[in-house]
């Protein structure tokens, strides 16, 4: 293992060396931050909604342009609820006043005390008029359901009372009273002497919020029971038969349209699609890193195969001299293959400083999170594998030239 | 000179084409990739209105209550509430006021073959268009009398109007919008300001509002409120416990004559806030602010951090496209050392080969920015893809263009430098005795 040697060379020529290190601290420093971005994006969109069957859960948005009384409002979704459960295919139909990760709806907060100073935490409010548990498909984990008794019908636009029972998913739950069951207690919209209080019924595995937020909020969730009517319109969740999802749908939109004596403005969506749309932005951000993170691969293997070509150009003759004095295959290809090693080391070295450098930079003007160390070391053996396997086409034509060529004068 | 060593650099391009090919494509990636995440910058920080955008400012009271948060913490939500805003619109010293908040109402179309749908509106006051300079395609603004009346006055937007009536001017006829009918008095031309900062909090729809109505009229007919409506306090039910509560959910401008009435716009909103006081509102007394266009685009982060992250990540790769091509460059140039040789003996100064290959390196820059420019194109393309609302960004102007080739050109440049003065150093006899 001739390393003096190999330095000494490298030494006297540093530009090329210094060239193809400095590609490879750029592209570690890069890649591990880019990596870890994604990973994180990926993750967060990945966050389970609470749903049993998300491909099988859409919703309607239905606007009625007849001019009705509130009590006629109440009976059309009344009437409209009967028609959806008929369609077959349907295994359960609610109304609901808002759907997860649909990015539209309404937040409060709350508090385990309405005498604390400040609120524990916010949480997305969803209103039922049916059972959101099992249309939904939410998995109860304490307590139970409402019961329909227990459902008041609520006009919007003159009735101000607060229900007085909620279900609240697990890490609310916990965050309002850690390790000390839910139910039976009293939680909090809010604090001070006027805050209105509800008594925990059951709590659900987990529910995304609407809008979906990073960290607490976006799993904090609580469920109220109350038919809305009032508004001229009602809001609709189903679910269907596992795979019948289009068909259930459009016979679902038919059967509506057909049972309303007016036209109505009907909107679908799909569970699905609100997921796509509210992780839009992440998901581009992630394919664009990926894609840079597969350019910067190739542009640094390219530019590691491109120096060494260079180098075995310039040193034929000191190689056919070497191979004239005896030197094997082996030893040639193993001479530029440490040689290269050491030089793609340097660069790790450098990279692995730089990506912390970057990272700071990243944390402390864009909000973005720490980067693990476990990123720069696999960044790292990631490109000393790329550094040996890129210089072994050109070590191996290096070790195949000919001894004869030291002989010659050109 | 230099057309000569441009027609030498354009046909050595040709001599060592794969290296030159690859070289080539790798300054036009790295500089693709800046490009584009630029010009969305560029769109996304541009100034919307440079003729006014320091006469138009927004105000803010915060009516929050006291423990809600330290008073110097800035509130998510910055909207006005409707009595404040009412109140601000009457009592301004400003030039031009204008109050508004985005909403919804069903549209039921006179073309029987047109189904009723959910139209997006917003309802500002009249001064709005004067304001932001909306271009009208037919008609104009309701007038003064129609908005303090409430009246049921339309202005639709391009789209829904070639929807609704075609190519034929609608002015005056009736369109049914909530059972009831309203007149059109005008529509607007195209307007598609990026972004739309009239209306930051709770934006409307991407491609622009539908339907415009005044402000009295939206109330009088109690529509709600879409976008953000929050409230700090619980409010009994009923719209006209929503105008009366502390709810925010009415956004409001100014426009003066001269950003120097900015001092005067302050201290009556000072003013206002102090006399507010004293009938027991706005307990948190924190400080009462103004912002105009480029701060309100600021302190709504409009440039998001994940475009920062993307440009900021594109100059990385730029910068290792660099280096990449000046390893390149190095490798091309040294095999030229022969010819350098012969010029030197011939008689040519140092200078004069700095010069021919410092040219013949601005030719790789500017095949490199063509073929950048295509990339860019793409990249853009695949951005837009994304949402509508991205795809209204990502777009290229003029400037973008000759700042793909600037760009280009100044890296290769600086990339070259360096093997270029190699090339220099190349001492002549050397190379000729070799022969």
């Amino acid at each position: 293992m001739e390393i003096r040697p190999i330095l000494s060379a490298l030494l006297r020529n540093k530009t090329g060396p210094i060239l193809v290190a400095m590609q490879v601290a750029l592209s570690l420093a890069i890649l591990a931050n880019a990596l870890h971005i994604v990973s994180e994006r990926r993750d967060v969109a990945a966050r389970p909604s609470g749903l049993l069957d998300e491909a099988s859960t859409f919703y309607f948005s239905v606007r009625n342009l007849s001019q009705d009384t509130p009590e006629q409002m109440l009976a059309t979704i009344k009437r409209e609820l009967e028609v959806l459960r008929a369609v077959p295919g349907v295994v359960s139909a609610a109304q609901v006043s808002q759907m997860p990760m649909s990015q539209s709806g309404g937040t409060t907060s709350v508090a385990a005390d309405f005498r604390q100073q400040r609120e524990s935490g916010y949480a997305s409010t969803y209103f039922t008029g049916d059972s959101m548990v099992k249309t939904l498909g939410l998995k109860l984990v304490e307590g139970r359901d409402f019961l329909p008794h227990e459902i008041p019908e609520v006009n919007e636009r003159t009735n101000a009372e607060v229900p007085k029972l909620v279900i609240l998913t697990k890490p609310l739950a916990d965050k309002l009273w850690p390790g000390a069951p839910a139910v039976g207690k009293t939680m909090y919209f809010g604090t001070g002497d006027g805050a209105s209080g509800a008594q925990v019924v059951g709590v659900v595995e987990s529910l995304m919020s609407a809008h979906a937020e990073l960290g607490d909020t976006g799993v904090s969730s609580l469920i109220m029971p109350a038919r809305q009517y009032g508004q001229g319109g009602a809001m609709y969740a189903l679910r269907s038969e596992p795979g019948q999802r289009e068909r259930v749908m459009q016979e679902a939109e038919q059967a509506l349209r057909k049972a309303s004596a007016t036209p109505l403005i009907l909107r679908t969506k799909t569970v699905e699609e609100d997921r796509k749309d509210r992780y839009r932005a992440d998901t581009a951000l992630s394919w664009m890193l990926v894609t840079v993170s597969v350019l910067l691969l190739l542009i640094t293997c390219s530019g590691i195969v491109g120096m060494a070509s260079l180098w075995v150009n310039q040193r034929r003759k000191q190689i056919g001299v070497r191979r004239a004095l005896g030197a094997r295959k082996l030893d040639i290809l193993r001479y530029f293959i440490v040689e290269n090693v050491m030089i793609t080391s340097a660069g790790v070295a450098g990279g692995v400083l730089l990506g912390v450098g970057l990272n700071a930079l990243l944390v402390s003007r864009l909000e973005m999170t720490r980067l693990p160390l476990s990123y720069l070391l696999a960044g790292a053996i990631v490109f000393w594998a790329i550094g040996i396997l890129s210089a072994y086409g050109p070590a191996w034509r290096a070790a195949s030239i000919s001894p004869a060529l030291a002989t010659r004068s050109t | 000179m230099f057309a000569y060593y441009f027609k030498l650099g354009l046909r050595n391009l040709r001599r060592n084409p794969a290296l030159t090919a690859l070289m080539v494509l790798i300054l036009a990636v790295g500089v693709a990739a800046s490009v584009s995440t630029l010009a969305i910058l560029h769109v996304m920080s541009g100034d919307p209105i440079p003729s006014k955008s320091e006469r138009l400012f927004v105000p803010f009271v915060d009516n929050g209550q006291p423990e809600d948060g330290a008073a110097n913490e800035e509130p998510e939500d910055m909207q006005l509430s409707y009595q404040d805003a009412m109140n601000l619109l009457r009592q301004h010293p400003a030039e031009r006021a204008t109050a508004m908040f985005g909403t919804g109402m069903p549209v039921e179309p006179p073309r029987k073959d047109i189904p009723a749908f959910q139209a997006y509106g917003l309802a500002p006051t009249r001064d709005f268009f004067a304001m932001f300079e909306v271009p009208f395609l037919h008609g104009q603004p309701w007038t003064a009398e129609d908005e303090a009346r409430g009246a049921n006055v339309v202005v639709l937007n391009r789209t829904v109007a070639e929807k609704l009536y075609g190519d034929a001017d609608p002015v005056g006829q009736r369109l049914t919008m909530k059972g009831e009918p309203f007149t059109v008095v005008g529509v607007l031309g195209d307007w598609n300001p990026m972004p739309r900062y009239y209306k930051l909090i709770g934006s409307g729809p991407a491609t622009g509002e539908e339907f415009m109505i005044p402000l009295a009229t939206a109330v009088r007919k109690e529509l709600t409120p879409y976008g953000s409506v929050n409230c700090s306090q619980t409010r009994d039910p009923g719209y006209a416990s929503l105008l009366a509560s502390e709810c925010t959910w009415v956004q409001a401008w100014f426009e003066t004559r001269s950003a120097s009435e900015r001092a005067d716009l302050q201290s009556f909103l000072d003013n206002y806030a102090s006399e507010q006081r004293k009938l027991g509102r706005l307990k948190r007394n924190a400080p009462n602010r103004l912002f105009d266009v480029m701060e309100w685009m600021e302190q709504r982060k409009v440039v998001g951090n994940d475009t920062r992250l993307s440009a900021w990540l594109a100059f990385g790769f730029l910068v290792l496209c660099l280096v990449n091509t000046v390893g390149l460059l190095l490798a091309k140039f040294s095999a030229r050392a022969s010819e350098v040789g012969i010029r030197r003996a011939l008689g040519a100064s140092r200078r004069e080969i700095f010069q021919q290959f410092l040219v013949e390196t601005g030719v790789i820059g500017l095949a490199g920015g063509l073929l950048g420019l295509l990339l860019a194109f793409g990249a853009l393309a695949l951005i837009g893809m994304q949402s509508r609302s991205m795809a209204a960004m990502a777009r290229m102007d003029w400037e973008m263009l000759g700042m793909t080739f600037v760009i280009s050109v100044c890296a290769a440049l600086v990339a070259g430098l360096l093997p270029t003065w190699r090339a220099c150093q190349v001492t002549p006899a050397i190379q000729l005795k070799s022969q």
